[in-house]
């Protein structure tokens, strides 16, 4: 694969080169009607654009030459330069010579701009209007009228999304035949399938590729909203971000955009005192905003961390008890972590004052929901007094997802592994009984026990999810899920592999049903559903 | 046209009635109604039974009818979804219109064989959805003015009657004609949930 540098040089040549041609289009526009503002202010924001993208990726020349340019044409378009004879000829070797600087990037032997006509552009810049004497003539490029096409091409994401499903479909396919072809025992199967198992994973992986972006197409927008943002709410701000050239599925980003923003927002508002209450607390005025990416095995976490005031559990515990979330007895014995998870819980907001930037009612349950939806999880770690740190693990790719399959009265069943913490195996002695439920010391800490076949498939009415005599056999396999900084075993029958899946959303009517994120077709053809963790962890805590 | 008597084959020919034989649906015969009004417009039905009375669909909405294959149970649906199924590459949900309007099902005899049943794969707009039925479906035309599409006992059943598209009698049977389509988009359906 290509170095991301070679990539992205790549990707400013075929911009550049459009930008040139339309700068073409529009200055042969311009000859012809020369007092179109219309047309001057296209050129002058190509040339802009052109300059900053060049400055930002190193190529000076371009971007100076743009800047000479750009300069003349805002002489132009303030009447204060005639769009006469000489000053066209220039203005067209200019442009023609910025053509040549831009395709001659990938030259082994650089091009160097004609001092002569940089010269040319200073006199008509420097000059104004004045005479035309000292104007030298510039030598022609032979080679300036080679007609090329761009290297470039835009796709609508919905063909990639329609690419990546019929691949999806592929790989099912190809699994099947992988598991016939064993079955079948035949020489001559077992190469094709081989060499189609090569192909199609290749293929999943140029179609995933295609889809990356930068994180940094949305972090860059941030410093101009955190301004915008601190400057309304009388606060001083320092942004520092990270990780711009970490790259996700371009679907999973439009997907937490809102919700990015949205943390953001609550962190500037809510999080970060204003100066007066920072000097107090020996604080730096200026509040610090960290936003980070980086990669985690096959998926991305991005952080959100701010040093303000921190979230204040005890007024956490107190509105949740006011809310009948939890009962007031109950609420003072629960771990610090569970109690985080009420943030996330609709309606919920520890925020008196509605601002024009947050606190509209659109709590942190709708961030939970969009990250819920992708298949990510969302994290929260706050210290009063210290900061609070909003954690979101997402997966790289929507299409493949690694999962952990296993069986449940007779039944497959996968959960993706970004929802799975552990597994393990513990006597049925270790598990204890205590109130309607069952508990197991995991490593100090006491968990949450269900069994899956009785969550699942005992009758409603005689559910009974605290008892052990329920269980088969006397160890017991568990799956230890995660999900809203609570952690839930699922007791399993059978525990098999770890592989990658391709889910398969339901289709409708069955798309409604939220316990199950979709389904997935084993090697041996059979059906496998996959368990959508926040819908069981709901079903668990109501049926509990 | 090609495509429907395609999906009729997919049940073993000997099964459909003589009529279904010669005919072939539908199609051919509307445009043909409207140039002469003296041929009559013929509907092109699968039959099928649930309980013990015999109903149909228009073979229009019927994609494909095949034995039953494996279905897959997902628990925590309401009890009329049988469960998903894996149809040449799709995965489709699998309901029981027996259990969906509570039709008591028809006792066994030595003749059923309890273990193979048949799948009339249902296609709606934007989805499939398999039907589960005991006996082979039959394939039968029929003249369109053999439907009695406003039978008086209609208001006196359970089934709502916009479900029903009429009555047909056809050799002392009697053969209520579902609409699938209105059946699907009816809200219970919709509104599946996990609970």
């Amino acid at each position: 694969m290509k170095s991301r540098e070679q990539e992205y040089k790549e990707i400013f040549i075929a911009e550049a080169l459009e930008y040139f041609d339309s700068l073409n289009r529009h200055i042969s526009e311009l000859e012809k009607q020369p007092q179109d503002d219309r047309v001057l202010a296209e050129i002058f924001r190509l040339l802009h654009n052109l300059k900053a993208n060049a400055k930002a990726i190193g190529y000076l020349q371009i971007s100076d030459l743009s800047h000479k340019l750009e300069t003349a044409f805002s002489l132009i378009r303030n009447r204060e330069l005639q769009f006469s004879d000489e000053v066209v000829t220039v203005l067209f070797d200019g442009i023609d010579m910025l053509g040549d600087l831009i395709s001659g990037i990938d030259n082994p032997t650089p091009v160097e701009p004609d001092p002569v006509l940089l010269r040319n552009l200073d006199i008509i810049v420097d000059n104004l209007s004045d005479s035309t004497i000292e104007l030298a003539k510039v030598q022609r490029f032979t080679n300036s009228k080679n007609l090329s096409l761009s290297d470039l091409i835009y796709i609508q994401i919905k063909k990639l999304d329609h690419m990546l499903n019929l691949v999806g479909e592929l790989i099912i396919d190809r699994d099947r035949i992988m598991s016939l072809s064993k079955e079948l025992n035949n020489d001559d199967l077992k190469t094709v399938s081989s060499h189609l198992y090569r192909i199609t994973e290749e293929l999943q992986y140029s179609v995933m590729d295609a889809r990356l972006v930068n994180i940094g197409t949305l972090f860059n927008k941030f410093p101009r909203i955190v301004r915008d943002i601190a400057f309304a709410e009388h606060k001083d701000i320092n942004l520092e971000l990270s990780g711009q050239d970490i790259q996700i599925d371009r679907n999973i980003l439009q997907i937490i955009t809102d919700s990015l923003l949205h943390l953001v927002r609550n962190a500037i508002t809510h999080g970060i005192e204003k100066p007066e209450q920072r000097a107090k607390s020996n604080k730096p005025n200026a509040g610090l905003l960290i936003l980070s990416a980086q990669n985690d095995r096959d998926n991305v976490v991005i952080k959100l961390k701010d040093d303000g005031k921190g979230i204040d559990l005890k007024q956490v515990r107190k509105t949740a008890v006011k809310k009948n979330l939890v009962s007031a007895e109950l609420a003072d014995g629960l771990p610090d972590s569970e109690v985080f998870s009420f943030l996330f819980e609709p309606g919920f907001s520890t925020a008196a004052e509605v601002t024009e930037y947050s606190g509209r009612g659109v709590g942190l349950d709708v961030v939970k929901n969009a990250i819920d939806s992708i298949g990510g999880r969302l994290h929260v770690d706050s210290e009063l007094g210290q900061g609070t740190t909003f954690t979101l693990h997402l997966p790289t790719s929507i299409a493949v997802k690694g999962a952990l399959l296993f069986e449940v009265d007779n039944i497959f069943y996968a959960i993706p592994l970004i929802h799975t913490e552990q597994v393990l195996a513990l006597d049925k002695d270790e598990l204890h009984e205590v109130g309607d439920v069952m508990v197991a010391d995991l490593k100090g800490e006491t968990v949450t026990v269900v069994y899956l076949n009785e969550l699942l498939n005992a009758d409603e009415a005689t559910m009974k999810l605290g008892d052990k005599t329920r269980l088969k056999g006397q160890v017991q396999n568990i799956v230890v899920v995660s999900y809203n900084n609570r952690k839930l075993g699922l007791i399993v029958d059978k525990l098999y592999r770890q592989q990658d899946i391709v889910v398969k959303a339901l289709s409708k009517p069955l798309d409604k049903i939220d316990l199950y994120g979709g389904v997935t077709l084993l090697g041996t053809g059979k059906v496998c559903l996959v368990l959508d963790v926040p819908a069981i962890t709901r079903y668990f805590i109501q049926k509990r | 046209m090609a495509k429907n008597i395609k999906k009729a084959e997919a049940v073993e020919p000997a099964a459909n009635t003589p009529e279904a034989v010669t005919e072939t649906n539908t199609a051919p015969a509307q445009p043909a109604a409207n140039d002469a009004p003296g041929k009559e417009e013929k509907v092109h039905l699968i039959v099928f039974k649930l309980g013990t009375e015999y109903y149909a669909i228009k073979i229009e909405q019927v994609k494909e009818v095949t034995v039953t294959p494996t279905i897959t149970r997902m628990p925590r649906t309401p009890e009329f979804v049988q469960g998903v199924a894996n149809i040449r590459g799709d995965i489709i949900a699998i309901v029981d219109l027996e259990k969906r309007f509570s039709i008591r099902p028809e006792p066994m005899t030595d003749s059923m064989q309890p273990n193979t049943t048949y799948t009339l794969v249902i296609e709606a707009k934007e989805y499939s959805i398999g039907v589960v039925v005991k006996e082979v479906p039959q394939s039968l035309n029929l003249p369109m003015s053999k439907i009695d599409r406003t039978p008086s006992f209609l208001q006196d059943t359970n089934i709502k009657d916009n479900y029903i598209e009429g009555i047909a009698k056809v050799d002392n049977r009697l053969i209520i004609v579902l609409d699938m389509l209105r059946i699907l988009s009816s809200d219970e359906i919709k509104q599946l949930t996990g609970k």
